[in-house]
């Protein structure tokens, strides 16, 4: 028990300064450091990191907002704030990932993480098309795919046994992180979600992406989808993020959520590339 | 009972000289009287506070310390410049609570107001001040209780650094502004050609416009008075005036008229315009009509308005 606990407050301890993903730091510094940046560049740049896109809102809404009327759009941000703001915030959050960089996990390479949460980003987002939900709904569906994975993140070195024994048993992630860690990545992106004081849909894509059954009716549908995206991106080994043997028996209550057919769901294969090609040429990865 | 006085209505810079003698060269001032319950609210220390610190050195101050609040629409130094002269930070004994939004940085609204007062620009440093002043920083807020019955509502407006618009309420009487502001519009590529339109930055850009330029003008519905920005008509704004933060007089008069609106006083007047072209203005904007409900001018230094 006190083994847990020591876990635990050292997860605790990582979560207060987690870092962002230095992938997409770089770049974000370069389109923010000049004085003519264009708004769709900047949308683009933050919105393609998810530990930026979620301090970024973190921070306008704690800096601007009472608690009645969150901001949980950068677009809107953007719109509201104005360029200038909304880059400053940016910038210095990027500044100070990267000075605070102090610890990642050695055993989930993080080109291979970005490219997991893009592509389940990128998949919930033309999932959504497809399941002809409005086009201003859609965002929410993309952050909500790029954020799902955040729980994994303050992980240490001890990772590299669990995705070892995940590949020996065949068993789903979250089965092999309890049983060898006591906790697994979405109790661990609740402390993160709550943290970052996360809006309430998004949370539970973050707490639930392996869990659909235990969430609230009213957020089902974007859990569903964000889960339905997370197995076609692990199943396809778009990117990797440890779960290679996906629990199947979720698939049937996830095509039934969301009113899709699987071959609907494969159909989107060239579209998903495309769109996951494009945010990877932006990002210059 | 609201009183409402106008210390200064310039937009920018303090423009005094023989062109701007009716209207009055001062930039932004305006303040707030609530006499039953002897509450005293100032918004904005532009140059024309000064004056207004007079007005209260030789008729508040007899009657004993004063006690004020500054509300600030935002930062930029025509809405700060007048800080240092008013004489009643100087007296011991003086309140003042500076209430006001800042933009994102490490700053507090003590050090961005306050900054203006050290050696190298003026020779008093804000550590020398004998009034009481407290700080504090604003946010959007659906509903603050002042107090004595007076509530206050705030809410971002279109600026280039974060300004907030103010409605003031008491005993049925609602005193809004909303400057310096222009409207709210989609700053993302909304061309399908261009290579990097984004159908859903697009799209959700234009909701969003749309939506913030409809929050405004529902904080300012039904108001008895509101003070808004008008820098700029629309053909000035439209050659080479978007993004400036300030509103065209045509935008400020539909949406005010839209909101049902009872007073509309045309605030924020660009520098460069005369006594002359304010009066021609008048009788383009705001000629009576029998059907109008909506009462519209430009505001004017010394001018007062009681709701």
């Amino acid at each position: 028990m006190n083994d847990r606990k020591a876990k635990l407050d050292k997860i605790r301890v990582f979560v207060d300064k987690m870092p962002s993903l230095s992938t997409t730091v770089g770049k974000v510094l370069e389109i923010c450091s000049r004085t003519d940046t264009a708004p769709n560049d900047l949308n683009k740049v933050i919105s393609l990191d998810p530990v930026l896109t979620g301090q970024v809102l973190k921070l306008i809404n704690s800096a601007y907002y009472s608690l009645m009327n969150k901001v949980t759009s950068l677009t809107r941000a953007i719109i509201m704030l104005g360029l200038n703001t909304v880059k400053n915030l940016a910038l210095s959050t990027a500044i100070i990932r990267c000075v605070g960089q102090a610890k990642k996990s050695k055993a989930l390479p993080i080109k291979e993480f970005w490219a997991h949460s893009i592509g389940v980003g990128v998949t919930a987002k033309l999932l959504a098309a497809e399941r002809g939900l409005p086009l201003a709904e859609r965002e929410e569906y993309f952050v909500a795919g790029l954020l799902h994975d955040l729980g994994k993140i303050p992980f240490g070195d001890e990772y590299t046994e669990v995705l070892a024994q995940v590949l020996k048993t065949q068993e789903p992630l979250t089965v092999v992180e309890t049983r060898l860690l006591e906790i697994d990545h979405e109790a661990i992106g609740e402390m993160i979600a709550s943290k970052w004081k996360l809006n309430a849909v998004i949370t539970d894509a973050i707490c639930h992406h392996h869990t659909p059954q235990a969430v609230q009716p009213e957020h089902l549908s974007l859990v569903a989808t964000v889960a339905l995206a997370d197995f076609y991106v692990c199943l396809f080994d778009i990117g990797y993020a440890g779960n290679r043997f996906p629990d199947e028996t979720l698939l049937p209550l996830l095509l039934k959520t969301c009113g899709l057919e699987w071959s609907a769901v494969v159909g989107l294969k060239a579209a998903v590339d495309a769109e996951i090609t494009k945010a990877e040429i932006f990002l210059q990865v | 009972m609201i009183k409402v006085k106008f210390w200064g209505v310039r937009g920018s810079i303090p423009c005094p000289g023989p062109h701007t003698m009716k209207y009055g060269g001062n930039t932004a001032c305006i303040e707030l009287r609530f006499p039953e319950v002897n509450r005293h609210i100032i918004i904005d220390a532009g140059s024309g506070i000064r004056d207004l610190a007079n007005f209260m050195l030789a008729n508040d101050l007899p009657k004993g310390p004063i006690s004020t609040e500054i509300y600030l629409s935002h930062t930029h130094w025509d809405h700060i410049m007048g800080f240092p002269f008013f004489v009643p930070v100087y007296i011991p004994g003086t309140s003042i609570k500076v209430f006001g939004p800042v933009t994102y940085e490490d700053e507090p609204l003590e050090a961005v107001v306050g900054g203006q007062m050290k050696y190298r620009y003026f020779p008093v440093n804000m550590g020398e001040l004998a009034g009481a002043i407290e700080y504090r920083r604003l946010k959007e807020e659906p509903l603050l209780d002042l107090g004595d019955g007076i509530t206050l509502s705030t809410t971002i407006i279109n600026h280039p650094i974060t300004a907030l618009g103010y409605r003031f309420s008491f005993r049925g009487a609602v005193f809004c502004t909303a400057y310096d502001t222009e409207p709210f519009r989609n700053l993302f590529v909304t061309d399908p050609e261009h290579p990097s339109y984004d159908e859903l930055m697009a799209v959700e850009g234009e909701e969003a416009a749309r939506e913030q330029n409809q929050v405004l003008q529902e904080f300012f519905t039904g108001a008895d008075l509101l003070v808004h920005d008008a820098q700029y008509t629309r053909a000035e704004y439209e050659k080479g005036k978007i993004g400036w933060g300030h509103s065209p007089i045509e935008d400020a008069i539909a949406s005010a008229r839209r909101a049902g609106v009872k007073q509309l006083a045309l605030f924020h007047h660009d520098p460069e315009r005369s006594d002359a072209q304010l009066d021609a203005m008048t009788q383009v904007y705001c000629a009576e009509d029998g059907g109008d409900p909506m009462r519209i001018f430009f505001a004017r230094e010394g001018q007062e308005i009681i709701l």
